[in-house]
């Protein structure tokens, strides 16, 4: 054997390229990160979405009055409307409304910070008449055009639910004059 | 000799003695990176694991206004029917209801709508007991059928105006069904 393998102790490689494209990762992946606000830890569900095609509409982040159709995880026969608004402000306004205090009492306030629980279909018109004026008023406030939004209904359910629960709350949104909102759903794969 | 300033002073005390040092400069010199990558990947993988690409999206749906009900021609009417185990009945017009399945639904769509252009008027009616997933499978279908006929009438030099309702099944319309 005339070759000696040499032996290669110690050698070094630069890590500077692979530390540069870490961190490119690292911070884009630390500002796309969302993380559960109060609001999804307060609530025991978790809704299965239907699945649909692929399309470019993305549910707004704000400036959405979301009404959730679900299961209960504890009780699966147990289904109920869960009404939140996206905007805090707006939703203490909704919250205090005169045409609620009939059966929003303090101690239901209590209980539904962020969402508020019925299964009463009437319980739920209300809400979405009292969010349409408050969101009226709440938006009269606001100086400049460009700070008011309009607010946008959508419809979040689980995809087991009968479609009872949602033609109930179709005839809501006709009987409250709003005749546009949208469906949640997820991506197909 | 971490101290930047002693280090200058205590260099020109000993430029004197040994010269040879004047010559050494600090080229080239390397900084272990392995744990900096080593902390880098592990926050990168737990970010990476923590976030959600997909968000929701949303269907636009919308509810005709409470006013009196419009008259509308029989022949414009483009029917479909769900019943409460699902299966899905179609028909226009007069038409005797004819069971169809999901995937053939868009392209039945397409023909329909083609063959009376903007005049044909879809009409949903969902059995209360189906599940909310068909309905928004059916939804989905029609909207797909969508992109179709909106092209094909383009190509016309035509305007898509969508004619789309969901209306309630009515006692009547579970009988016609019920046997098929």
């Amino acid at each position: 054997m005339p070759k000696v393998k040499m032996k290669r102790t110690g050698f070094v490689i630069d890590m500077t390229p692979l530390v540069d494209i870490t961190f490119l990762l690292l911070t884009f992946f630390m500002f796309t990160a969302k993380f559960k606000s109060d609001a999804d830890n307060e609530q025991k569900f978790q809704i299965k979405r239907p699945k649909s095609a692929a399309d470019t509409s993305k549910l707004p982040e704000k400036d959405v009055a979301v009404i959730k159709i679900a299961l209960d995880s504890t009780k699966v026969a147990d289904t109920a409307y869960y009404y939140s608004v996206s905007n805090p402000e707006l939703w203490n306004l909704v919250k205090e409304d005169p045409s609620l205090s009939e059966w929003l009492t303090p101690a239901r306030k209590e209980l539904s910070k962020s969402q508020i629980k019925t299964i009463k279909v009437d319980e739920l018109e209300a809400l979405v008449k009292a969010t349409r004026t408050q969101s009226k008023a709440f938006n009269a406030m606001k100086k400049s055009k460009a700070e008011q939004a309009s607010l946008k209904f959508a419809v979040d359910a689980d995809r087991r639910v009968r479609f009872k629960w949602i033609a109930d709350v179709m005839e809501v949104m006709r009987r409250s004059r709003q005749t546009q909102f949208n469906f949640v759903t997820d991506k197909e794969q | 000799m971490a101290g930047g300033g002693e280090l200058g002073g205590g260099g020109r005390q000993k430029r004197g003695k040994h010269s040879k040092r004047k010559t050494k400069k600090r080229v080239g010199f390397r900084i272990d990176m392995t744990p900096l990558v080593d902390i880098t990947f592990l926050l990168l993988t737990f970010f990476m694991f923590v976030t959600t690409l997909t968000t929701p999206q949303i269907m636009d749906m919308a509810v005709p206004p409470e006013t009196e009900d419009v008259e509308v021609a029989e022949s414009k009417l483009f029917t479909i029917r769900v019943r409460g185990d699902g299966k899905i009945f179609y028909n226009q017009a007069k038409d005797a209801p004819q069971p169809i399945i999901l995937k053939d639904l868009r392209n039945q769509s397409i023909k329909s709508n083609l063959d009376l252009k903007n005049e044909l008027i879809t009409v949903l009616k969902i059995d209360d007991n189906v599940n909310y997933e068909t309905v928004v499978n059916i939804l989905d279908e029609l909207n797909l059928a969508e992109i179709k006929i909106t092209q094909a009438l383009q190509a016309e030099k035509l305007n898509r105006e969508r004619k789309f309702t969901i209306a309630p099944l009515t006692d009547i319309d579970k009988e016609e069904i019920i046997g098929l």
